[in-house]
Formats: C-alpha cells, structure tokens, sequence
C-alpha cells in the first residue's frame, strides 16, 4: 500500500485501453447487440410534416398486421403517464405526439413486434391525418414578429433557477435570452479608431455515432429497468421516475459501452418511449434507431453568430459585441444551457475591457438540437477566430501578433468577471506559432494551386454546478472495483479513472476494475459530457480511493503491522481470520462556482477550469475547382496533466477530425423542414482518405490545480480552432473570405469568382 | 422487403426462363449490392428473385479473344475485374476506374452485368467503357444481341434492355494505340460518388488525333458522350485547341444540379476536368508502348 | 417451409452449420442468431465496415449481403481470428497503436486490415488509404489505424522470418 507522499507510477503512464482486447475481437458489449427473452422490437411511425395538428391517427391496418404485437400512440401513453412531457431545460418534448407535430420526423406512433421487419412493415400502414400549419425554420426569421410559433407556451423544467421567469411566456419562440453586459461598450464604440461587423453561419451536424441510439426497457411491473446507450444514467432514471411519479429506486438504468456518443446519447431521447412501449405491452421492447432516424432524433445546432469589434490605434481591442441565434429546432433540450454557459464564451479568449453579448436559444420547426463536441465552442471559435483574422489582416497586422497583443492571459478577468486561473493561453498559442514555423518562409504554391495557413485558438469553460459520486470498494485479496456512473464511450474513462484509483491506493492498475454504470448499485453522477469526467469523476474517484486508503491505513495501525510494507490482502485475512471483508471509499466531488447574474452575466468564479485549444492548418486551394486539401494539420492543447498520453493523443486528433468534417462537408440540409441528406451515402462523414497526410496533436506542459493529479478534460478540446484555422488558411492562400460551413468546393470556387468580380450564376 | 421467393437457376437459359417480361417484381441479383439498398428503402418489392450466383462458374471468365478484345462474363466481380492482369494489360484505364469506384467490399460482391444494368448515372465504368467503344452481349428466350454501351441506357435509371432480357457478357475491344484517362470528381468526401466523371480515349498521338470520345458521367441524366468538344480535337492537341474543346463540352453538356453541386458550378467542373483528363490522357503512354517498358 | 423461408448449409468460423433464414435476412442477422456481434449493422449501406464479414475468403458488407447467398460458403467472423486464446498480430497492433476508441467500428477495420495485409505484405500509406476507403470511424482513430497498419505488417514480417 501507499502513503501519501509516495511517488506516482500510474499518472502518465500509456497503458492500452483495459477493454482493448474484447474490442479488437468482436465481443464488447453493447446496447445494440443486447436482446431479451419475450422481447418486441419497437418501429417509430413518424411526422412527414414540419409543422402541422393531428387530426386523426388510424392504427386499425398496422394492429392487424400479421405479426404485430401492439401499436401505441399518445392516447395510450398518457394512461400511464398523465404528463408525457420531458425535457432538462423545458417540458416541452412530449413522448409521442399529441396535439400536434412540430418538427418533419416526430415520433407520433410505435408499432410493436417481436420480428422487427414486421414491425417497420406495419409501421408505413398506420394512417396520420394532419391539418398543416405554417413553418419557421430560420433561427433569426423565428425571433421575428409574425413568424409562425412553435410552442404557445413555455414550460420551463424548474431543475434550473434561472429559467424560472420564463414560465408561462406565450407567443415567442425565443426561450432563453442570455445577456452579457461589461463596461461600456457603446462608448467604447463610438471612440474606436476602427470598427468591424461580420457574420457568420453553421449549419446542423449530426453527432453521427456509429451505434446509433438504442433503449431496451423491461419491467416487472413494480419497477422497470432500462438497457440504453445513455452517457447520463443518473439523469435518465431521475426523469422517467418523474414521469411516471415513480421513486427512484423503482427506476433501474445500466448501459454498457457506447458506439460513440458525442453528446447525441444524453438526457431522454428513445427511453421514454421504449419505457412506456414496455409498460403498456408488459414485455421487454427495444427501440434501435437507424442511422436515418438520427437524424431526426438530434442534431447540432445551427447557428447565425454577429461579431462587432472596436480596434485602438495600437491594435487592442476595446469592445466586442456579440449576437448569437442558436436554432434549437423544436425541443429546447439542453440547449437553453448551451446558449448560456458557452454564451458567455462568444468574445473570444481575448482581453476585451468592453463587451456584450446575447445569445438566443429559438424554437424552430426542425429536429431538436443539442451538444455535440465542444458545446458550440467550435462553432463560436469559428466566428470569433475569423473575425480576429479578419480585422488583423485589414489592419495590416499579423494574425499571431494580432492575438498575441489581445490574448486573456493569466491572472486577468475574462468577460464575466472571472479571473483566468491555470488556463494555458499563451503557453498554446506560442507553441501552436511554434510548430507551425509562423516565422519560417512558407510555399505558397503555384499555377492553380496555391497555399495558405492559418491559426486559430478558443477556450472552454467546464460545466459547472455538477456533482460526481464514486465508491471504491477495495475487496479482500487486494483488487478493488470503481463504482461510477462515468460511460465509457470511446473517451478511454474506464482506463483513466482505473489509473486515478490505482495511483491513491498505489496498487497495480490490473487490479483496479471500473464498473459499468447500473444506477441499482453505481452512484450518482451528472453525465459524461462536456469532458468533464476526468476531472470531475476523476476528482471522486481520487478522493474515494484515498478515503478508502485512509481505512486501510487505520486498520494497519489498529492491527499493529507496518503500514507501508503490509500487502492489502494480509490486512483483511489478519482481520477477519480469512480472505473476507471489504474496505469501501466514498466520496463526492462538487466543485463551486456561481451562476451569471441574470441582468448581466457576469460572475466571480464562473468555471471551476477552462480548457484550452488551437489549432493550425496549411492547405492547398485548387483555385479552377474550389476543392480545399488540409496537408498539415497542428493541435495544440491545455489538458492539464496528461492521465494517459496516448488516450490524450488520440482524443486530440479524433476531435479535430470530426471538427474538419464539421468544416468541410458536415451539414444536414433541410427542405421544408425534411432532412435532404438523411443517411451516410449523402451526409459525409471524414474517411481515411480525408484526412490531413500530417498530423501534429500535443498538449503543453500545464496543470489544473483543482483536478485529480493536476489533470482536466480533453475530449473537445480538439475541435475548437479547426474551422477558422482552414477558412483563415484559404483566405491566406487565395484571399477569400468564407463565413458559412461547411466550406463546400462550391463556396470557395464561387467566393474565388466573386472576388474576381466574375461572379458564377445561382 | 418481406416475403420474396429466390430461384437459383444454374444455367443461364434457365434464369431467363424464370425472369417475367410483364412483371416489375420479378428481377435479376447479381451481386445484390445495388438491389439489397433499392430493397431496404422500399424502392424495390420483390416478389421473385432470380440469384445469378449458380450460374457464376461459366460467366465470370475473361477472355482474351484473337482480335485483341476482351470478352468479360457479366458475373465477374469488379474486383476480379481490377485485380486481372490482361485487364490491367490491355485496358489500364479501366483498372484505374475501379481503384477508387465504391469500396473493396462492395467491388468483392458486385457484378459487372449489376453495374452496367443498373443504370445509376453517378456508375464509374460507363463512361470508361463508352470512351472504349464497349458493348453487352444480351440474352433473351427470343435469343441474342449487342448493344454498344453508349446505347445501353436510356435515361436516369433506365436501360434499353427489357424485363426478360440480361447482360451476358462485356466486350471490350483492345485499347491498342488508343490513350484514354478518367478522372472521378467528388464534392463533398474523398471516398464518394462521383458529382461528375470524365472519361476520354483519344486514337492518335501528338497533334495526329483521328479519333477522340469524351464521354460525361454523373452529372448528367446518363452518361452522355459531348460530340461537340469531341469534333474539336480534330484540330490538334494545342493547349488552346483543348481549352476550346473544354468551352465546347461545358456548353453542351446536359448538367443537373443535385447535392453535389449545382449546375452552373457542375459545368465549371466539365471545363476544367475535360481539359484535366485530355491532358493525362495525351501525356499517358499508349497501351502497346506501355506494355514494351 | 413457410414461404419465403429456406434452410442454408454454410461453414461458420471452421465449422459446419445448418440454419433456417427468412429470404430478406441479410448476413448480420444470420451471425447474429449464432450469437455473434463482432459484424454489426450501423449505416445499412455498404459504406461503414461495421458489418464487415469474409465469405469465401473474400470481405462483403454483411448488411448488403443476403443471407440466402451463405448457402455452401466458408463464412469466416472477428471472432474467429483469435486462436488458442492469441489475438492475431492484427489485432495486438491495433491495441499497441491505440487505434480505436468506442471500438463500434474496430473489427471492421481489423478484418479489412487481415485482407489488405494478406494481399500485400507492406502497403504504403497511399494503399492503406485506398483500402480501406471505405470503412468509417466517427471517433476517427484513422492516423492510428494506419500506424497499426504498419506495425501489423512488421509483426507478420517477423513472425514469418521467425
Ligand atoms: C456503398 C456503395 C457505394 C458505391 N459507390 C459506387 C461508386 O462510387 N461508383 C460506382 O460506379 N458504383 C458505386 N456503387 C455501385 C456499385 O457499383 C453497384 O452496386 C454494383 O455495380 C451493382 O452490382 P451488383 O452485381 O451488386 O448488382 P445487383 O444489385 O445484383 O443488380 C443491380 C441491377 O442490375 C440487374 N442485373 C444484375 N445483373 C444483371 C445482368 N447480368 N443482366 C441484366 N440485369 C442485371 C438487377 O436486376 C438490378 O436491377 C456503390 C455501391 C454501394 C453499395
Ligand atoms: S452497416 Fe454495412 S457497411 Fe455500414
Ligand atoms: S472507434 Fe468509434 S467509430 Fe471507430
């Protein structure tokens, strides 16, 4: 065993995933693969319509199906569940439709059966009768006056303080106005040697996780258990126990690992109906998504971001001002909380004494929106990095200079008013000019190709408020088991946190097993997401296993034997006689910080660590065709210490690989609310053959005080500066400007045209 | 896609026995990659599957014949097609198309007669084989025919072959002196379908060119050959004499917008590539001194 | 027989098997009913690898496979790479590189490597990237799957020197 002051041998060390073995063989478990005796097979019959009242669903045909078990609607929901409505923010999603439709893919019925071809064979005979309503589907049309209403009024969830005001709001799709208001920023603006004004646009992304999301509900009738791919299982139980007015303990949640989650698989999305199904027909029912029906299900936001900056004679910025429209789609799911906690982001990492920002969270009649790595950090890092770029090249100034001279270090107050405290900036960006030469003589191609680069960097505050139990049950030979709700989904969690126990208990980390989450035995924890596990859970974790080192410790001293040298297993055999007994460690980790202030968004302790990234890219433009090649791509980040560096690596590049998806080719297109490119053949996701021929993924030498062995979350850090890097390069390589993803070879050929003044026709 | 009969016939006049001219349900599968997606959306009910798969032994052969052609069992896998060293001989080009056409599971599984009778307008091969001046061996109850690839489709979707008719065998004539090059442009991933294909075979060298086919794919509805720029390369193989041919088939071609790209930018793609593959074209060795290196 | 139904014979990972199939199963169903999950569903449309399955020695998207065609085929799964308990030096490389991370998509990409590696013994980079064009992975572990690559080939080199 270990005392405190031992040195560390698991903290930094590579080990291989423990799960690596049953990965590379085909015997992993997941959700998807899961099936039960007497279990039916769930197939959603859904809304052709963005935006419409149901009129009348016929089921007759579908219920008389050969095969079908049973075909459920709302009518029938609402017999167990009088107030089908979930939602973490707002109660606005309901299970199945019920008075209307408000997005093209909306669940509106399931037909059950134990063969699921049959299912989705009786699902096309179940008749919907729509009465149509108008649509809105643009977030800034939806903010207008006269634009159609997604919901007439607001039911905010009351888990949130600050949302309360809201309730009862009608006849506005805007659900969450967040303000930001430091100095003065319109005296700053009318004193200001220069002023810019840009916009900037995204488009939906699916989070696209290669299992697609699946619930397999079962239930004895006194309780019900739930099989999903879920990265919030404390929050899965707590919201169907609501909706059912059921205790907690009735409701049991286990998941296994993920095929990827990416912030697709939190908060409700088929558990409630897979629940309700299983409840109704009293057999165990699985509702797997296909791949096109995630699309329906949840998607990234799009976004219509307006920067305006203030720029003083000697190249400081002294006012930004920021308008941000998140298109929540029809559900508010979390991104009411998105348009807050990364709101207040939206100025960049920049030390700007005057700045006001408002963010929007607005209904539309399209899929619900939600997180998806990085939380919109990506998409603000786009807007704020090429408007940075922007005024730096009109003003003639280079863009590392430009951002070397404005950088939020150290020790100065971001916008909110909360002091920068172990957030690397300056270590990132000065290693990011570093391993991009910034200095060196660069080729700039030829004939029709020509080259550019470009950097950018962005920070992210973690999510606040959130707690994180974990149990450490040391067993009597000596091996110990973590008990957590953290899901493994490909983060590599189940081997940090493996490290973190082994490293407090200074024990081997084989002998340390991470359980997978079952809310019947694991405790609470917020959710794996926004890369908090590593420092939140971690911290629990750490803090667990010393307290059950702590016992082990007295019950040394109680026996007598040297602490330092006794095996753990002769402590337990000396004190019960035989190899019995356990030692268990608990502990809670919830860290402080305050909320904004309503009325102007500024706090003193606002995050309890940021993250930092950026990252630069060199490419290539074809300027006959428009098509972009990325040779060289450089990821730079703050992760505090690295629990496990190859982990950490590969974090890095996969976020930053899906970031240039985001950028290059990600983007679901809608027409009247239907998704156009609803599958992999038309939506592109990066291939092998995508990716950057060079690749530069490190992090800098740093550590957040407050985390587990000076460690924070990486999982995002990644994707934050890829967009902005590669528009900021084609601007540096053919000088034109893209402000909308994704940067189509058509965008950029068209934009090459229209700077020639040769514009190509629609 | 439920409820369906497969007949495994295993010869071919037997699985033209058991195919329906009247029927729509009734179809040929080949390797089934293309009918298993049209089936999976619903596009396609069958009621009757007639699986080519028996009969694959006697059709998958390639054969060189004495006139230099190449005679291709319609059941030969694509990857058969691609790994096969008298194809990779005789007719590089094709070789070349099929390295990034699909995925290696999909050309393990799919059939050449599948690909061609397919008639998606956005298949690699087509356009390949129609600059060859290819053509399908037919077979029918009432007997057999060829059609030149350049006649086999119809329009989008469609060939000129009827219900009870199938593709038995490709024909390739040798490739001889003639150079030829495709070029696979995609828009909006590395590994996808094409938003457009441009495949050329010019018979000459240098500044003699007798004969030039310049054949567009994906864009257009099928694959369609652009007869004007073709007729331009009778001047020569100046760089203004391609520049003009490239102005000429971008004029011409029949181009749709679709998710890939919309018409006007398609067309700027038809000038630039058409230019692009004359160029590798011109600059590639022809077959013969290929094979003397 | 119920109509639409037939029985296949087919050898599954070196032994032989007898099954009862409906006509519009695919491949994955048929693993799946022998309780195999390595070949799993994901877009449904040949263009993950997630299914992926060799028949007759050859790789084919099971999703796009009808299981009738198994019929007197040598069906061979992930699952059966592992022998006496020893991952294959395939499968070690993709651990010691760290070329996974949710593992959705990892025996796709291990059997397309099998393949590619059985085919040329040292691929370079470029033919890594064509081969295996077209197998997806959302966590986007590609610059270590071509490292593992690599390093498989150097490990079947030694091996078959040894
Ligand atoms: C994921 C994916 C990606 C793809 N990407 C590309 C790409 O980039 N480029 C490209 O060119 N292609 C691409 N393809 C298409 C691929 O080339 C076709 O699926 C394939 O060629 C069809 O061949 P098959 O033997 O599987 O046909 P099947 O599916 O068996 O049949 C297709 C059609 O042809 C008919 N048919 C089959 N054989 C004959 C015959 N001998 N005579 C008459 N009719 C017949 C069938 O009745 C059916 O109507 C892709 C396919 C997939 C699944
Ligand atoms: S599921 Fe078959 S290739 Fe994707
Ligand atoms: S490891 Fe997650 S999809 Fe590849």
């Amino acid at each position: 065993m270990k005392t405190k002051d031992q040195a560390t041998r698991q903290i930094g060390r590579s080990i291989p995933r423990r799960e690596a073995r049953e990965k590379v063989s085909g015997r992993a478990e997941y959700i998807h693969h899961l099936r039960l005796p007497g279990m039916l097979y769930g197939k959603i019959v859904r809304s052709t319509l963005a935006h419409a009242r149901l009129k009348s669903i016929d089921v007759s045909a579908a219920a008389a199906a050969p095969g079908v078990a049973g075909v459920i609607t709302a009518a029938d929901v609402r017999k167990i569940i009088p107030d089908p409505y979930y939602g973490p923010i707002f109660h606005d999603q309901p299970i199945l439709a019920l008075d209307k439709v408000r997005h093209v893919g909306e669940s509106v019925a399931v037909v059950l059966a134990a063969d699921p071809h049959l299912a989705e064979q009786a699902a096309q005979l179940v008749e919907v009768e729509y009465q149509e309503l108008p649509a809105v589907y643009d977030e800034v049309e939806a903010m207008k006056a006269g634009s159609a209403i997604v919901h007439e009024v607001l039911r905010p969830a009351g888990m949130f303080p600050d949302f309360k005001d809201l309730a009862g709001r009608r006849n506005t799709n805007l659900h969450l106005d967040f303000k930001l208001r430091r100095g003065d920023v319109a005296r700053a603006f009318a004193n200001a040697e220069h002023v810019f004004e840009h916009t900037f646009h995204t488009r939906q992304i699916m989070h696209t996780p290669l299992e697609p999301i699946v619930t397999l509900a079962e239930s004895n009738g006194s309780s019900v258990t739930l099989h999903t791919a879920s990265q919030m299982v404390s929050v899965v139980r707590t919201e169907i126990a609501r909706l059912l007015g059921w205790p907690e303990n009735r409701v049991r949640v286990k998941t296994a690992f993920l095929g990827g989650g990416f912030g697709a698989k939190t908060y409700i999305k088929v558990e409630a109906i897979a629940v309700a199904c299983a409840l109704i027909a009293r057999r165990p029912v699985k509702i797997a998504l296909t791949m096109e029906e995630q699309f329906y299900t949840i998607n990234k936001h799009a976004n219509t971001l307006r920067l305006k900056s203030a720029v003083g004679r000697d190249g400081r910025i002294s006012a930004r001002e920021c308008e941000v429209w998140w298109n929540g789609g029809a559900y508010a799911d979390i991104g009411p909380r998105l348009t807050q906690k990364t709101g207040f982001t939206a100025a960049g990492p920049y030390d700007i004494d005057n700045v006001h920002i408002d963010s929007y969270a607005v209904y539309t009649n399209l899929p619900p929106a939600a997180g998806l790595r990085g939380f919109g950090v990506p998409t603000l890092t786009f807007a704020y990095e090429s408007h940075t770029d922007m005024i730096a090249r009109e003003l003639g100034i280079d863009p590392l200079e430009f951002r070397r001279k404005n950088l939020l270090r150290e020790g100065r107050a971001q916008a909110t008013g909360t002091v920068m405290r172990d957030a690397a900036t300056e270590a990132v960006l000065e290693r990011l000019a570093q391993r991009m030469s910034w200095n060196a003589p660069f080729d700039r191609g030829s004939g029709s190709v020509r080259r550019g680069r470009g950097i950018a960097i962005g920070f992210k505050a973690s999510i606040s408020n959130t707690t994180s139990v974990a149990i450490v049950n040391v067993y009597a030979d000596g091996s110990c088991t973590v008990y957590c709700n953290t899901v493994d989904m490909g983060q590599g969690s189940d081997t940090a946190l493996a490290q973190i126990a082994a490293e407090a208990l200074g024990i081997p980390v084989e002998s340390v097993k991470v359980a997978h989450p079952d809310t019947d035995l694991t405790p609470y924890d917020m959710g794996t997401l926004g890369s908090r596990s590593t420092f939140h859970m971690g911290q629990a974790v750490k803090l667990a296993a010393e307290d059950a080192r702590d016992k082990l410790l007295a019950l040394a001293t109680a026996l007598g034997v040297p602490v330092e040298t006794t095996p753990i297993a002769d402590l337990f055999r000396k004190r019960y006689g035989m190899q019995a007994g356990n030692v268990v460690g608990v502990a809670t980790f919830n860290p402080k910080s305050n909320q904004p202030d309503h009325a102007t968004g500024l706090a003193e302790n606002i995050t309890p660590n940021w993250m930092v990234g950026g990252t630069g890219a060199e490419i290539e433009v074809d300027t006959e065709t428009g098509h972009v090649r990325v040779t060289r791509l450089v990821n730079i980040a703050d992760c505090g210490t690295a629990i496990n560096p190859q982990i950490v690596e590969s974090q890095l590049s996969g976020a930053a690989i899906m970031q240039y998806g985001c950028t290059m080719s990600e983007g679901i297109e809608f027409d009247a609310g239907q998704a156009t490119n609803a599958s992999l053949a038309d939506y592109k996701i990066p291939g092998i053959r995508d990716i950057p021929a060079v690749f530069v993924n490190e992090i800098v030498a740093a550590r957040q005080e407050s985390g587990p062995y000076g460690a924070k979350g990486v999982g995002e850090t990644g994707t934050f500066g890829v967009s902005a890097a590669i528009t900021n390069a084609i601007h540096d390589a053919v000088g034109v400007r893209i402000t909308r993803l994704p940067v189509t070879p058509e965008a950029v050929y068209r934009a090459l045209r229209a700077n020639s003044a040769t514009p190509l026709e629609e | 896609m439920m409820s369906f009969e497969i007949a495994e016939p295993q010869t071919l006049s037997e699985a033209l026995a058991l195919l329906d001219p009247e029927d729509p349900s009734v179809r040929a599968i080949a390797g089934g990659t293309a009918l298993m997606l049209m089936m999976k959306s619903g596009v396609f009910r069958p009621t009757r599957l007639v699986s080519l798969r028996k009969l694959a032994d006697a059709h998958t052969r390639i054969d060189a014949r004495a006139n230099g052609e190449l005679a291709i069992g319609a059941l030969t896998p694509l990857a058969a097609l691609e790994d096969a060293p008298m194809v990779r001989s005789r007719a590089p080009v094709i070789a070349e198309t099929l390295r990034t056409l699909s995925n290696v599971r999909v050309r393990n599984v799919a059939t050449v007669g599948g690909h061609l009778a397919h008639a998606d307008p956005h298949m690699d091969l087509p356009p390949v084989l129609i600059a060859l001046r290819a053509r399908v061996a037919v077979a029918s109850r009432r007997g057999t025919r060829e059609v030149a690839v350049e006649d086999l489709f119809a329009g989008y979707y469609e060939t000129v072959l009827a219900r009870d008719e199938l593709i038995s065998a490709l024909i390739v004539p040798a490739q001889g002196e003639r150079r030829a090059a495709y070029f696979k442009c995609t828009t909006r991933a590395a590994d996808d379908w094409p938003a457009l294909g441009v495949a050329v075979a010019v018979d000459g060298a240098g500044s003699a060119i007798r004969e030039a086919r310049i054949v567009l794919s994906a864009a257009t509805s099928k694959p369609a050959r652009l007869r004007a720029a073709e007729a331009i390369l009778g001047e020569g193989t100046a760089d203004a004499v391609l520049a003009r041919a490239a102005e000429a088939a971008a004029e011409e071609a029949d181009v749709m917008a679709d998710g890939h790209g919309s018409a006007a930018y398609k067309r700027q793609l038809v000038r630039v590539y058409v230019q692009r593959a004359l160029r590798r074209a011109l600059g590639a060795p022809g077959v013969n001194e290929r094979a003397q290196r | 027989m119920a109509a639409g139904r037939k029985t296949i014979r087919f050898t599954l990972n070196g032994k032989p098997v007898e099954t009862e199939i409906a006509n519009h199963h695919n491949a994955v169903e048929v693993l799946e009913a022998f309780g195999l999950f390595g070949a799993r569903e994901s877009c449904a449309q040949g263009l993950c690898g997630c299914c992926t399955l060799l028949v007759d020695g050859k790789a084919v998207s099971g999703c796009l496979y009808l299981a009738a065609f198994l019929d007197g085929a040598v069906v061979t799964s992930v699952e059966h790479l592992e022998r006496d308990g020893a991952l294959s030096p395939v499968q070690e490389a993709f651990i010691e590189e760290g070329a996974f991370q949710c593992g959705f998509c990892t025996p796709g990409f291990v059997l397309m490597v099998e393949q590619l590696l059985d085919r040329c013994a040292a691929p370079s980079e470029d033919e890594i990237r064509h081969y295996l064009s077209g197998n997806l992975c959302r966590c986007a572990t590609y610059p270590q799957i071509i490292q593992a690559v690599q390093r498989a080939a150097e490990k079947r080199k030694a091996s078959a020197a040894a």
